[in-house]
């Protein structure tokens, strides 16, 4: 059976989105099935203005030219390459309605559900990381 | 040097995961036994290709490095790939070929692996001709000679000794299991 791979993205800074997109897509890209449920800030990395200008964190604004000698894809690419790749967005939907949003609010092709669903979808993941 | 591959991926410059995103969309496209090279600046793909080939389980055959490029080749094979029954009667061991080899007879090996595994080792002037190439560079054989065909493990010399034995080519041998265990000596490329 292929390798599955639950995420949390709980966060949402720059930094937070490389590490949720790049192992996500590096796992999808080695025939891992891999779902991430975004929740708190962690649902910036998926709304659709928000994830295309994410902050760096304090004080480490200078290391945006690093990112862009090293030739690193923007996080909507990355995003839309997980998604080709078949990797399950899940949105949490408390969270949704805490900070009022709406499915709308988001990129196309995600997922809404509560803790459960995710719960679900990791209960036989060999692999679970939080971000 | 280059090594005839079935599909080029140009990586260059792209950091990771890239290199790996990139290889595996082209892999897709790919027939089970076709070569890719992938062609990467990313000094993180030399560990990854080969971390990628293992969970995927495609056959990673080496890297050759010139300046800052990197060239990874991979065979693309099938996680359930059927071994095939061995049908061919006349079939020698390595420990045999590599006794023969060091003997003073002359004999033909020819290596019916992809370019790029050959290039990667191979016994010492084995004759590269791929199993899909063979039927068109028949005329590159002797047809009384003796001849030792080799692969990887067994498979496409069987098919390949099939091939010459019905194209009326006698003293055929298949050498098993292949080069996959072969403890001889290698000439690379």
């Amino acid at each position: 059976m292929a390798t599955k791979v639950a995420i949390i993205a709980a966060n949402g800074g720059m930094f937070d989105a490389y590490k949720v997109f790049n192992i996500a897509t590096a796992a999808a890209a080695s025939d891992a099935e891999v779902g991430i449920f975004f929740t708190f800030e962690g649902l910036n990395l998926i709304h659709k203005q928000a994830h295309h200008q994410l902050p760096m964190p304090a004080g480490a604004e200078h290391f945006a030219e690093g990112f862009q000698k090293a030739n690193v894809p923007s996080i909507p690419e990355l995003v839309s390459m997980a998604q080709e790749l078949g990797v399950k967005i899940i949105a949490c939907q408390m969270t949704m309605d805490v900070m009022n949003l709406k499915e709308e609010d988001f990129i196309d092709g995600i997922e809404v559900g509560g803790a459960a669903t995710f719960i679900d979808f990791a209960k036989d993941a060999n692999i679970s990381l939080s971000f | 040097m280059d090594i005839k591959v079935d599909r080029v991926v140009d990586a260059q410059g792209l950091a990771c995961p890239m290199p790996i995103v990139r290889t595996k969309k082209a892999m897709n496209e790919l027939n089970t036994g076709q070569v890719l090279e992938l062609q990467a600046t990313d000094k993180g793909s030399v560990a990854d290709i080969q971390a990628w080939a293992n969970s995927t389980g495609h056959q990673f055959l080496g890297t050759k490095q010139e300046g800052h490029v990197y060239r990874h080749y991979v065979r693309k094979s099938e996680p359930d790939e059927v071994k095939e029954e061995m049908t061919f009667p006349h079939t020698v061991h390595n420990d045999e070929l590599e006794r023969l080899l060091n003997g003073n007879t002359e004999i033909r090996v020819v290596d019916v692996r992809e370019p790029a595994e050959y290039a990667f080792g191979h016994v010492k002037n084995a004759l590269n001709i791929p199993l899909g190439e063979l039927e068109q560079r028949l005329g590159e054989l002797i047809p009384g000679s003796e001849l030792y065909i080799i692969c990887r493990t067994g498979n496409r010399s069987n098919l390949a000794a099939n091939l010459l034995e019905e194209k009326g080519f006698k003293n055929i041998k298949n050498v098993v299991p292949g080069m996959s265990q072969w403890n001889g000596d290698v000439e690379r490329d």
